[in-house]
């Protein structure tokens, strides 16, 4: 077992925890907050997550189903964010391996690419299937997110380093 | 330390399942599959309302916290607002309850007249309350949610409207909830009559967005600032004379034989609450008569 030096030892994710944080992200993006080109994926963000930390858990089938999710939700065309959320769980897979020896801060630059990338995959279905151009603020999306990433790292982390053995001293 | 309590496993081996390539050519295939259905055959409807029925607990739940905030703004609003709504409102009422008075005389003659001419009687429309659940969250569309679905007998293709005009039509129904296209997304289009000269013609939810687009009309149509559009009832859909739109700004270009005409819509588009669907009119309109035999055309030359 390598490891980066400095890395904490986790406990193990318990799937229930798992589930639940992409049941909210999903609650999150249904929030009816009006229409915002800019407005962060926070399903994806999870998505990405879990599918670098979890990989053998949390993979591309995964992704796929909360794609159709997404797109019946927001009556969009049905697949095109089941296709943008497996190419971006694609390349999770690509990079976790790598991903996990750098610090935080140093992931956030790197996810950002996959992002845009699954970004682009939907506004270029967008456009060929004769959508508008909704402007350049939707760049601001995957940056959004890649902003989002430590933030999202600290939070969902939170369950895996308690302590392992809890007494009085030591609740958490 | 126990047993179990590291997060590290090794990788496994041997089990790897199918590699992440395969997997990501299997489901994009299956998705532009998806895509390709849903745009091109209508075949993925029943899937859609599947996956509707599933999702509306987490739907009706994110809906949970705009809900409690509109109550709670609701409930702290001021007496002196409250009041200056009262207002507006019986005075509203005032000016309606004038015309109100005058249609019950104006349906009596009317209906008189028409038995005179004996020309087919107005049709009936039925229509339901329901009430604007969210804004589809698609920046690309122009698309709501209501509250109501196949189990309350909403009807595909039915009008919707607001207190103000036209709102836009259901173009799809899901079990509990629909959907409905507004005038003003792009791929609606909606048939209008100008009540001040009585031209019919077509209007379509502008490209920019937020507006209407008469299009088709020819440059020195007979249009101006300000003209009433409203629904002209020859499409089987809309009822006759629900206003829809107002004009707002001509274009007559030299270079172009057709005049820009940009119109703003009287419903309010983007922040409806309660809207009443109406039944579409097709079901009440009687059948086309059957086609008859084109009359051969007599030959040049040919003498009976």
């Amino acid at each position: 077992m390598i490891m980066r030096s400095g890395q904490q030892l986790l406990l193990p994710a318990s799937p229930v925890f798992i589930w639940c944080s992409l049941l909210v992200a999903l609650l999150l993006d249904m929030l009816p907050l009006g229409r915002v080109p800019w407005m962060p994926d926070f399903l994806a963000l999870v998505l990405v997550f879990w599918n670098v930390h979890q990989p053998l858990r949390i993979g591309i089938g995964l992704a796929f189903m909360f794609g159709l999710g997404v797109d019946v939700h927001q009556s969009s065309l049905l697949g095109q964010h089941a296709l943008s959320y497996t190419t971006l769980s694609f390349c999770a897979t690509m990079i976790q391996r790598r991903l996990l020896w750098f610090p935080v801060p140093s992931q956030a630059i790197q996810v950002l690419p996959m992002f845009l990338a699954a970004h682009l995959v939907e506004l270029m279905i967008r456009l060929i299937n004769g959508n508008s151009f909704p402007g350049w603020t939707f760049l601001l999306a995957p940056m959004l997110e890649a902003l989002l990433w430590p933030v999202v790292s600290v939070i969902l982390l939170v369950p895996q380093r308690r302590a392992p053995d809890p007494d009085e001293n030591r609740p958490l | 330390m126990t047993l179990g309590t590291l997060d590290r496993t090794p990788p496994p081996i041997f089990k790897q399942g199918p590699s992440a390539l395969s997997k990501l050519i299997l489901f994009s295939a299956l998705a532009l599959f998806l895509m390709v259905a849903d745009s091109r055959f209508n075949v993925t409807r029943p899937m859609r309302s599947v996956l509707a029925t599933a999702l509306y607990p987490v739907q009706w739940l994110s809906l949970q916290p705009v809900r409690v905030s509109r109550e709670v703004g609701a409930y702290f609003i001021t007496a002196r607002q409250a009041q200056s709504q009262s207002d507006a409102a019986s005075q509203t009422l005032a000016t309606q309850a004038i015309r109100a008075t005058q249609v019950e005389q104006l349906t009596l003659e009317n209906r008189r007249l028409r038995q005179l001419l004996d020309l087919r009687e107005q049709l009936k429309v039925d229509s339901m309350a329901a009430e604007v659940l969210y804004d589809a969250a698609d920046p690309y569309t122009r698309k709501v949610i209501i509250g109501k679905g196949m189990s309350q007998g909403i009807v595909l293709g039915s009008p919707v409207i607001d207190e103000f005009g036209v709102l836009g039509q259901v173009t799809l129904v899901h079990p509990l909830v629909s959907e409905v296209t507004l005038i003003i997304d792009r791929d609606l289009a909606i048939p209008v009559l100008n009540v001040r000269t009585g031209a019919r013609s077509l209007a379509f939810g502008d490209v920019g967005g937020g507006g209407l687009e008469l299009r088709f009309m020819g440059s020195n149509a007979d249009v101006q600032h300000g003209d009433l559009l409203t629904t002209s009832g020859v499409d089987g859909v809309y009822p006759p004379g629900l206003p829809v739109a107002r004009i707002d700004r001509i274009e007559r270009r030299a270079e172009s034989a057709f005049a820009r005409i940009h119109c703003i819509p009287l419903a309010l588009v983007s922040g409806a609450r309660h809207v009443m669907v109406l039944q579409p009119q097709s079901a009440q309109i009687p059948p086309r008569p059957a086609e008859a035999e084109p009359a051969m055309p007599v030959k040049k030359g040919v003498r009976s």
